[in-house]
């Protein structure tokens, strides 16, 4: 065994040794830079090009096919919050519509997701099969999906014919449940809310399954039934899930449109119309207007609008964590 | 380290990005067009694809050139597909677009030739006489392309983008002859008011599927396919083209405006269920499969409803008619070039390219497509067309009319040049079928957006 002759205090005193700093060759450097090229390319044409163009964009006017952009600084913002009274009522309504798939689609996310991640946790049998049948609107969730849901909502679709065959037929909807203004946007609700129970779920049920045990032992011990522990202590503890769910689908209901585009394209009349579909249908359903510009804006507004919600979440995720 | 190893490192990243330029190159466009013995041409027409890739069968055999038709639809698809091609160079050499539209405007952005040298006058006289001058910048065109905005800037008078290959029209009513007869109707209704009165029939024998399907989805169709050709013949040429205009006395919160409005409101009961949920197709499909008993459309419906699997003599078909006090009574349909050829600018086969769509005007060749893909063609077929193209064709073509008394859709003047049919036609669905608006609330919120067009002019 070899033993250290010298002091710690005479070891601790000397100075370091001076880094050693190699001198790479240039074809070390080369080599390096080249491997780094592919990666600093791509982010400089998909991220910064992209971001820069789109940005200036949103200042022009044009139609995407003629040779020259219009420059018309700030006035496609201007039109689209109140200049403009073709567009602006229309960016009005739907900002109100997005607003409310906002508020509604990650409450009622919530509302069914914890629970049901909290049965699912706490069944012995089929657990495994049940779990996959709940995660399955995830993983089928497509274009496919929402045109079966459109059959399901139409008018001689499997839902009034399940109303008619229970005896609910009063609640039936004869123009289908996307026909009636009353009922569109409620449904196109409850549609978006189906496709995004299954990841809130997931994300709880990974939340209650690392949890310690021994909180709920004690608990119990204390004589805490199903509903105080679920109240009063998981709920809080998994409130950063929560959290999570919110900001996710408060993003994803501010800027999705797909399931509006397939399903109602915004109707019937403008009655489903949101905020991303808008900003689509200017710059690829306006045929061959110069709207590009606008739609830019309304995507750089939708922006702003996202980035003011991160940092309320990121505020409120502090607060609760 | 020694110099074969330094050099190692430099060595592969050589390879990865030769390989990788060799691997971007396969990518890149691909020269098919080899001696300009192969063309491409794109389209937005579904049903025209295997009737033009026959007819190109026949131009192999005359010229030894190849055509390759492709589709692209709907002709939204279409026009991002142009758009993106246009970008990377990829364009084919022959494009069929919607006439007196996509056709100039592509021409403005230098997308598409100018064909004015090419079509002479031999080749224009094969069209018929009142579409000879579509797909060519008129005056009109030209004074819209000076509008700020406008999508046609840079075009100059005089130039030719395209050239017809179909015509027709909107506003034809198509119907189920078995349910009609069944319902006592066995004849075209004369009149607005007859028309009302037999959709009340049929629907009252057929009380779940003898409505209406239009797609209301794009809402411009219950607009520009339904309302206007009604309004033309119950108001006249001048009092309809002032329904646009900013005289709130003429325009649709005028007098004459909430009367166009309350005649079409007339129809309300009678749209089949959930049609506003519809795109065009679907509910052309739903008349197809029996769900509905009328069906609104164009002369191009009839290919939709017979590629899937509707039979073209069980159709009564009729243009929407005038009421029976309206200024123009006999109101018929005018026809106007609803899709144009025209050869993009970067075609490596130009005079090729013109060969085909000079071959396409032959009249046996003309009769062929019109026959395969149940669409009309730009060429006269002679007193009776349908020896050429079938009787339910043969028909549709007979009933077009000319002058004062017909209809015409393709004239647009009369609407400001920003003018978006789709947000006036959702503002009209609050009236009908929606029925959350009244006639005058909806007269005067039209002509609010009509206005706000207007400003922009």
């Amino acid at each position: 065994m070899a033993v250290s002759t010298e002091t710690p205090a005479l070891a601790a005193n000397r100075p370091a040794p001076a880094p050693h700093r190699r001198r790479y060759r240039w074809s070390e450097v080369v080599a390096g830079y080249a491997f780094l090229a592919p990666a600093l390319v791509l982010f400089a044409v998909l991220g910064v090009y992209t971001i820069v163009y789109g940005f200036s964009l949103s200042f022009a006017s044009w139609n995407g096919f003629s040779p020259h952009w219009t420059w018309v600084g700030v006035q496609n913002y201007v039109d689209l919050l109140w200049a403009d009274p073709a567009r602006a009522p229309r960016v009005h309504q739907a900002a109100l519509h997005t607003l409310a798939v906002m508020v509604a689609v990650p409450l009622l996310t919530v509302l069914i997701s914890f629970p049901l991640a909290l049965l699912l946790n706490s069944i012995r049998r089929f657990k495994t099969v049940l779990r996959s049948i709940y995660f399955l609107p995830y993983v089928t969730a497509g274009i496919a999906v929402y045109f079966a849901w459109q059959y399901i909502l139409e008018p001689g679709g499997a839902i009034n014919t399940l109303l008619r065959t229970v005896g609910l037929g009063s609640l039936q909807q004869p123009q289908g449940f996307l026909g009636n203004p009353s009922t569109a946007l409620p449904t196109m609700i409850v549609v978006t809310v189906w496709s995004a129970v299954p990841v809130s779920m997931l994300l709880y049920l990974a939340g209650l399954q690392s949890m310690d045990g021994n909180l709920i032992e004690a608990a119990q011990i204390d004589g805490a039934g199903w509903w105080r522990i679920s109240r009063s202590i998981l709920w809080p503890l998994l409130r950063p899930i929560t959290a999570v769910i919110v900001l996710l689908n408060v993003r994803d209901s501010l800027q999705g449109f797909q399931t509006f585009l397939i399903m109602t394209n915004g109707g019937p009349g403008d009655h489903t119309n949101v905020l991303g579909l808008e900003a689509y249908r200017l710059a690829f359903l306006a045929r061959l207007g110069p709207t590009l510009g606008l739609a830019s804006a309304l995507g750089w507004l939708l922006f702003l609008a996202a980035l003011l919600l991160a940092a309320v979440n990121l505020r409120v995720m502090r607060r609760v964590t | 380290m020694t110099h074969r190893e330094c050099i190692r490192p430099v060595l592969a990243v050589l390879v990865t990005l030769a390989l990788g330029s060799t691997v971007a190159g396969c990518g890149g466009k691909s020269d098919d067009s080899t001696g300009g013995k192969t063309l491409t041409m794109w389209t937005f027409k579904q049903p025209h694809v295997k009737a033009l890739q026959d007819i190109a069968k026949g131009f192999t055999a005359e010229t030894g050139v190849t055509v390759k038709i492709q589709a692209y639809t709907p002709d939204d698809a279409f026009l991002t597909k142009v758009q993106a091609a246009a970008k990377t160079g990829d364009l084919p050499d022959v494009l069929e677009g919607h006439a007196n539209g996509d056709d100039l405007t592509f021409g403005a952005a230098g997308l598409v030739d100018d064909l004015t040298k090419d079509v002479d006058a031999g080749w224009l006289n094969s069209y018929l006489p009142q579409v000879r001058v579509d797909g060519t910048v008129t005056n009109q065109y030209y004074q819209s392309s000076l509008a700020k905005d406008s999508t046609l800037k840079g075009i100059k008078l005089g130039q030719r983008f395209s050239v017809p290959l179909t015509i027709g029209t909107f506003g034809i009513v198509y119907a189920n002859k078995k349910r009609l007869a069944d319902a006592g109707v066995t004849t075209a209704p004369k009149t607005w008011e007859d028309f009302v009165a037999d959709l009340a029939k049929v629907q009252k024998a057929n009380p779940t599927n003898g409505g209406i399907s239009l797609g209301l989805k794009a809402p411009s169709t219950g607009l520009e396919w339904f309302l206007q050709p009604m309004a033309y013949g119950l108001l006249g040429s001048a009092p309809f083209r002032a329904l646009w205009s900013k005289d709130n006395a003429a325009n649709f919160s005028g007098p004459n405006g909430v009367r166009v409005l309350e005649t079409y409101g007339q129809v309300t009961p009678y749209w089949m269920p959930g049609t506003q949920s519809l795109d065009i197709d679907a509910a052309d499909l739903a008349f197809a499969q029996g769900k509905s008993t009328f069906d609104i459309g164009g002369t191009f419906t009839l290919a939709f409803l017979a590629q899937n699997g509707f039979d073209p003599a069980n159709v009564l078909t009729f243009p929407i008619p005038a009421p029976a006090a309206g200024a123009v009574p006999n109101l018929s349909l005018a026809p106007f070039t609803l899709t144009g050829l025209s050869v993009s600018s970067t075609s490596k086969n130009r005079s090729t390219a013109l060969s085909w769509l000079k071959y396409l005007t032959k009249p046996d060749v003309a009769a062929q497509f019109a026959k395969a893909a149940l669409d009309v063609p730009p060429i006269n077929l002679g007193s009776d067309p349908s020896t050429a193209v079938g009787p339910a064709l043969g028909a549709m073509i007979a009933s077009f009319g000319s002058g004062p008394s017909a209809y015409n859709p393709g004239d647009t003047t009369y609407r400001p040049n920003a003018y978006d049919s789709g947000v006036v036609g959702a503002a009209l669905m609050n009236f009908s079928p929606l029925k959350t608006e009244t006639a005058p609330v909806t007269g005067r919120k039209l002509t609010g957006l009509i206005n706000s067009y207007w400003a922009k002019q």
